[in-house]
């Protein structure tokens, strides 16, 4: 009888891995394979199509560390994402309390406020080089006819970045507003109702109640919010290219000119070690300062 | 309850109603002009690819053109073979799905119904590809592709993602939710495993299939670096890539002709998600809660 139930449980194990197998194939080849060995190529001189390579140790995070350009690029990288994923988070949370409150066309704004989301990121960035164009754009006939000063956005170094984090808002509020509005169903409305009996005003309902309830939405939402983020990568390279003067140049795209435009894949390799040991950082970091906070509604 | 309690419920129910309704009304006052606002760019580009050229550079000729000028639509697929570049769109994100669904759904099961050794290790495996972002791996998957002999080829815009650690994810959840009474029925009845996966498994989880397969279409539709990084050549490019070479060679000396371009490339899912907004905004929605 326990020898059955041994083979019985022998069975089970070999056809759960005959399952994972196609999956871990392909994780194996395209996910771990290539961060083995792109911590191993960081640590030579290895040069795109060239089947030469030099041992170099450390030289090249040393080199990084020296790199200004780096740490400018780092910086702009951090100034997208620590702007646009607030930003967009709390547009969505206000569109998506103020769609929760039974509003009538509430289909037709959630889709309005959603379609950017269908469109393809090459088409968004050309789209928006036409809007943010100094000359004949749209945007600067709409700030002249506000009697607001006409800016250069795109080729003004100091404008480019938020030109791109304002662009970004447009795309990625509607998803985070659905995901948020979910939630907001989830949350039983006579608390609501008894704290408005209360007389408990809008924004402390808000703050107070509203927000606590959904956090781990919230949380989720960061969270995806962070790793959509690098998707400036396709925004960088359609509308700027970097310019002007490095001022939109970021990681993800710094990783790609030293890569295949300088073929310089050791040291692209050590800028795409930095970046996965900044996107690991920052999602442990959001885990350890926001995760603890996180209220969860009758769970245990 | 007598009449006159009642009529001050009534009153002040009316009361209530009234202030329900101005509130409601109060909110569209924002909401209508933020919705155009969010509208505005979809407007531009269809009024702009209805102009000629000359008009959009006139800062006089007003907003709407001052005829329409359907020409700028033929004119766009006469530079670029848009109808090759639709094909190659439809084989590489159908043949994404294709793989992802049938890697996904045998890896769920194993993770949701099967006991083995090494199951938490091999989860958090899974789990992790969603945090790698692709842009740390590019690089290096390119070289690897290309060591293959596959780069320039349909199959390198496949290949990477096939495995998804994020459908798994959301499949074997759903998994989960399956009352086992019905798998220990089935099993009574003789069904083996694949058997109860088939046939009892996958018609319960329909909704989070369409919802991951719904994803995953409108982010291989859309993606631009891959398909940019491993192509070279016109006869296997996909839409989006088409449109960038298209605006790099128009370089916005010709925007009208760009934004019939644009027009045609977003059109395809635009016009899905209109036609099935309902399960295109619960896919979505349900990415968070699930």
């Amino acid at each position: 009888m326990s020898h059955a139930f041994a083979r019985a449980r022998r069975n089970e194990m070999l056809l759960a891995y005959a399952l994972l197998l196609p999956s871990l194939v392909f994780l194996a080849i395209f996910t771990y394979w290539p961060i083995l060995r792109s911590v191993w190529f960081s640590l030579h001189d290895v040069l795109l199509g060239d089947p030469d390579i030099y041992w170099l140790g450390a030289e090249n995070y040393l080199r990084l560390l020296e790199d200004r350009l780096f740490w400018k690029v780092l910086g702009n990288t951090a100034f997208y994402t620590l702007t646009t994923i607030p930003l967009s988070i709390a547009a969505a949370l206000l569109l998506a309390v103020a769609l929760d409150s039974k509003l009538r066309g509430m289909a037709i704004y959630r889709s309005a406020f959603f379609y950017p989301v269908m469109i393809p990121s090459v088409a968004a960035g050309m789209l928006w080089v036409f809007l943010y164009a100094p000359g004949y754009g749209p945007i600067n006939e709409a700030l002249t006819s506000l009697g607001l000063p006409r800016l250069d956005w795109l080729y003004d170094s100091k404008w480019a970045l938020p030109a791109i984090v304002i662009m970004s808002i447009w795309k990625y509020s509607g998803y985070f507003m659905l995901i948020l509005l979910a939630a907001l169903k989830l949350v039983p409305s006579d608390l609501y109702e008894a704290a408005r009996l209360d007389g408990v005003s809008a924004r402390h309902r808000l703050l107070h109640i509203t927000i606590p309830l959904i956090s781990p939405t919230l949380y989720f939402v960061i969270i995806i919010g962070t790793l959509h983020s690098y998707q400036i990568f396709d925004y960088v390279y359609v509308m700027t290219q970097g310019g002007p003067a490095d001022s939109t140049n970021v990681l993800t795209y710094y990783i790609y000119q030293n890569g295949f435009q300088y073929q310089d894949i050791g040291y692209a390799s050590a800028l795409a070690n930095a970046l996965l040991v900044f996107v690991l950082g920052l999602i442990g970091l959001v885990a350890v300062t926001l995760g603890r906070k996180v209220h969860y509604l009758g769970e245990r | 309850m007598s009449d006159v309690t009642q009529a001050k419920l009534s009153t002040s129910r009316r009361r209530a109603h009234w202030q329900r309704h101005l509130r409601a009304n109060w909110l569209h006052l924002i909401m209508a002009p933020l919705a155009l606002l969010w509208l505005s760019p979809l407007v531009w580009i269809l009024v702009t690819s209805l102009k000629t050229n000359v008009e959009v550079f006139d800062q006089a000729a007003g907003f709407w053109p001052q005829s329409l000028n359907f020409s700028n639509y033929p004119s766009t697929l006469s530079v670029a073979p848009f109808g090759t570049y639709l094909v190659n769109s439809v084989i590489v994100t159908s043949s994404i799905l294709t793989g992802q669904m049938i890697t996904i759904t045998l890896a769920a099961y194993a993770f949701a119904r099967l006991t083995f050794p090494g199951k938490n290790l091999l989860f958090t495996l899974f789990l992790l590809q969603v945090m790698f972002p692709i842009y740390a791996i590019f690089l290096t998957n390119f070289i690897t592709l290309r060591e293959m002999g596959l780069v320039n080829t349909i199959l390198a815009m496949i290949v990477p993602f096939i495995a998804s650690g994020y459908g798994t994810f959301m499949l074997r959840q759903s998994f989960r939710q399956v009352p086992s009474e019905l798998s220990d029925a089935a099993r009574l009845d003789g069904c083996n495993h694949l058997e109860i996966l088939w046939h009892v498994f996958l018609p319960l989880v329909k909704p989070t299939l369409i919802a991951f397969g719904i994803i995953s279409v409108v982010t291989h539709w859309n993606d631009y670096m891959w398909p940019l990084l491993v192509t070279n050549s016109e006869g296997i490019r996909t839409l989006p890539i088409g449109l960038g070479l298209l605006a790099k060679a128009d370089s916005g000396a010709d925007w009208p002709r760009l934004m019939a371009g644009t027009t045609i490339v977003v059109s395809p899912l635009l016009l899905l998600f209109v036609i099935f907004q309902r399960r295109f905004i619960d896919s979505f929605m349900h990415t968070g809660v699930k």
